[in-house]
């Protein structure tokens, strides 16, 4: 018998309370929408279908599908399951995920449709749409042991959840946004201005507070109940855990770790993040948005937090947590862990390059019998071609921004302000350019001086 | 003049009060329930002008007054002055009735006047103590009740003075204080005799023996917590644990590693792998490879299949030399130093270690030629 079935029937009955948890949210839709969405005026000769006469199709669907999983009951029938994820989808699911490019490219598209797409996802149909095609591909993907056994992962259940508070967070954003751009093209006044459903601390905040507490509280006490721990074998100094991950949180962190060297990804990034964190009451000019949501009138800051969040920080996130496998490979969703996995790389040095392919010379090697001066000359020789492309990005390409695409802004903020955020964005950027220079051209390092371990 | 009508209950109360000690007592109250009229008279004027929140007085005020003229009433019709013009505090006027009231009671019992507790009890002690003087027999269950409730410093206690009393009772003389009983001075130094002599000296080393054990007993079971202590100590100094292994360690022969392997046995132990390859430089060489990765220090696993040293943590890759290819590790593995012992047996040493980007490869310590 397989021991890593498939499907069992305690899978199965578990989807099918999960099917049928989903057939009451859409009960419930579909009484909101027979109330709010109004009628098909003429389909197939019938006058005056209510739109919601979909959404209880639906609903009965999702009915029918649920008592299907109640009704299996012995080991035999759960293998014989037909409503399972086909192979043809996992494969190449699973090799569009693995792959770094295609993976980053994924969550780069996704971060764009957020914002370009912002009028139309948030409306209530779409948004509830999506969060129903969520919840059937986690549903759907549920009938594979191997992406059970990642996402079903006591570690890793909160990290789903944290997904779908992400877009719900965003997509609250974006609804309150939306309407207020919407009020201010019209010369209206904002949402929190002319409704403004200010209450008091006491006792309205306080006992909306104390309820969360009292929630989140029963919450914590259910989780820890129902999920355990997930304890390992007692440390050694000598035998690490594969693959060995960080706290979920972070999980960004160590993918940068797999890009850069350790002072930089585990010292001066993290520190640059923070204090970039802490300067961004200094640096942004703009003052409009202050105590209301609106997206116009602030493109760029939101922009680009939301792609140093989104696919910078979440993304690394997720990458981390269920595509990284043994010996740090990245596995498909679907895809076994298998700790012999094989993928060929072979990570070039920029001198390398320069020396070896281009002028297809030796690299110059310092001879260590040698003074120092003749050591660190032969260095700089060898290592000249990085150490002035880093030369060149920290410092000619602030200028050429401000001459030429951030020219408003260096305009309006002055040198010293605009220099700030120039280098700021600089160093959030080294980061995905890093990586697509790791994954298109195998780079290691920019400059790579091992011998004062320094390492760009 | 006055509307009694529109008097208040307070008003109707006061005036019934000053009716009732009036009809109650002597005559001599009209003088008082005369006076007391214009008083409580002159509320309902600023009433009958309807400025009604102007003069009323408190219900308080009046009650007090009727208290204050009532007071003297009921304590036995003395002509006393009043006590104050101003109607005081409810305190003031208790404290005056008090007052009165112990004037009043001096010949009745003690109990009998409204004090507070501490004060009756102060009292008891005081007149207890006098009249015990004057009449021990009657005093005695006073006495006793309230010596039970709380001896005081500074007097004399009760029980020592019915003590006292008792035995002058019965010795018909003056209480003395009682002196110890014991033998009368000696009149003359006795000589004692060698048989006394030695008793006495055998009493003193008892008494001193006596005198100086407890000291012993607590001197000689001090050292021995002390000495205890000081031994646990030691045993603190020497935990019990595996102590570092020495950094020279003998391997095996140089045959136990055939060329193009990897031995994985001392990586549990002691962190190391002996690798035999001739991929670095062409010649055939045994090495010792430190398992620690040169990016962030987790330890690398041998993967036979692909000829390489992995790391779980962020995926660096090690070629069988120990040279860096893959991955965030940016230099190779480090070496330690391995030689031929005497005994023909490969001997490794962890302390020194060679690095290949410092060049360090090339020393001679840091291989063994196959």
């Amino acid at each position: 018998m397989n021991p890593h079935p498939d499907l069992t029937v305690g899978v199965i009955h578990g989807l099918g309370w999960l099917y049928l948890l989903l057939f009451f949210l859409n009960i419930g839709w579909s009484v909101r929408s027979f109330k709010v969405d109004g009628q098909f005026e003429d389909i197939l000769g019938f006058k005056h279908i209510p739109k919601a006469f979909l959404w209880a199709g639906y609903s009965a669907l999702l009915l029918l599908v649920a008592l299907v999983h109640f009704a299996v009951q012995s080991a035999t029938s759960a293998e014989d399951f037909v409503l399972r994820l086909p192979e043809f989808i996992k494969n190449p699911a699973d090799s569009v995920i693995a792959n770094p490019i295609s993976f980053f490219c994924l969550s780069i598209v996704i971060y764009i449709a957020i914002i370009v797409l912002r009028k139309t996802w948030v409306k209530p149909t779409v948004s509830w749409i999506l969060f129903n095609l969520s919840v059937l591909f986690i549903s759907v993907s549920m009938t594979d042991y191997d992406f059970r056994r990642i996402v079903g992962k006591p570690d890793n259940v909160p990290i789903v959840g944290m997904l779908f508070l992400v877009g719900f967070t965003t997509w609250l954003f974006f609804v309150k946004a939306n309407e207020n751009d919407k009020r201010l093209a019209e010369g209206r006044p904002v949402r929190e201005k002319e409704l403004s459903d200010q209450v008091l601390v006491w006792p309205d905040l306080v006992y909306t507070e104390m309820i969360c507490m009292i929630l989140i509280t029963a919450l914590l006490i259910v989780w820890g109940v129902a999920l355990q721990a997930p304890l390992e074998e007692p440390a050694s100094a000598v035998k690490t855990p594969n693959p060995s991950k960080a706290p979920w949180y972070f999980l960004g962190l160590q993918e940068m770790l797999v890009y850069f060297d350790p002072w930089m990804a585990g010292v001066v990034l993290p520190s640059v993040i923070l204090v970039g964190l802490m300067a961004i009451p200094y640096i942004d000019f703009n003052t409009k948005g202050n105590g209301y949501y609106t997206f116009n009138e602030r493109p760029f800051a939101i922009t680009t937090f939301l792609f140093g969040f989104m696919p910078l920080w979440t993304g690394m996130i997720v990458l981390g947590t269920f595509i990284r496998g043994p010996n740090w490979n990245m596995f498909g969703l679907y895809e076994y862990w298998d700790s012999h996995k094989l993928e060929v790389l072979n990570n070039v040095n920029l001198s390398d390059y320069f020396w070896l392919t281009f002028l297809e010379l030796p690299l110059p090697k310092p001879d260590p019998e040698t003074s120092f001066v003749s050591q660190a000359s032969s260095i700089l020789l060898r290592e000249w071609t990085g150490i002035l492309v880093i030369l060149f990005y920290l410092f000619a390409i602030p200028p050429l921004l401000a001459v030429t695409i951030f020219k408003k802004f260096f305009v309006k903020m002055g040198f010293v302000r605009f220099m700030v955020l120039a280098n700021l964005f600089l160093f959030m950027a080294s980061l995905p350019l890093k990586m697509v220079l790791r994954w298109v051209f195998n780079l290691k390092y920019i400059v790579s001086i091992p011998e004062w371990v320094f390492n760009i | 003049m006055a509307d009694n009508k529109k008097l208040t209950t307070a008003e109707i109360l006061a005036l019934a009060r000053q009716q009732d000690s009036g009809g109650g007592a002597d005559s001599n109250d009209d003088n008082s329930g005369s006076s007391a009229t214009p008083e409580s008279s002159q509320a309902p004027v600023p009433a009958e002008d309807n400025k009604p929140a102007a003069a009323p007085k408190s219900t308080a005020d009046i009650l007090a007054a009727a208290r204050a003229q009532g007071d003297p009433v009921q304590g036995g019709g003395f002509e006393k002055p009043k006590p104050a013009a101003a109607p005081g505090s409810t305190a003031d006027i208790m404290a005056a009735a008090r007052a009165q009231g112990g004037g009043a009671t001096k010949p009745k019992p003690a109990a009998d006047a409204p004090k507070s507790t501490a004060d009756i009890l102060a009292d008891a002690r005081a007149g207890g103590g006098s009249a015990a003087k004057a009449s021990p027999a009657a005093s005695q269950p006073k006495a006793k009740k309230t010596a039970a409730v709380a001896p005081v410093g500074d007097r004399p206690a009760l029980k020592d003075m019915v003590a006292a009393v008792k035995e002058a009772q019965v010795t018909g003389g003056p209480a003395k204080p009682k002196l110890p009983v014991g033998k009368p001075a000696p009149v003359k130094p006795k000589f004692p005799s060698k048989k006394e002599k030695v008793g006495r000296r055998g009493f003193v080393v008892l008494l001193a023996a006596l005198a100086v054990s407890p000291f012993v007993l607590a001197w000689s079971s001090m050292s021995a917590i002390a000495a205890i202590w000081s031994l646990a100590t030691a045993r603190f100094m020497m935990p019990n644990m595996v102590l570092e292994l020495p950094s020279r360690f003998k391997v095996g022969p140089p045959s136990d590693f055939p060329p193009g392997t990897v031995s994985a046995k001392f990586k549990a132990a002691r962190g190391i792998w002996i690798v035999n390859t001739d991929e670095y430089d062409g010649q055939g060489v045994i090495v010792a490879l430190a398992s620690v990765c040169t990016h962030l220090g987790c330890t690398p696993n041998w993967l036979e299949g692909e000829q390489k040293f992995k790391c779980p943590c962020h995926g660096s890759g090690f070629y069988i030399t120990g040279v860096n290819f893959e991955g965030p590790a940016p230099r190779p593995l480090e070496r330690v130093g391995i030689s031929v012992a005497d005994d023909g047996m490969l001997e490794v040493d962890k302390s020194v270690k060679f690095q290949e980007e410092l060049g360090q490869w090339s020393d001679s310590k840091s291989y063994e030629v196959a």
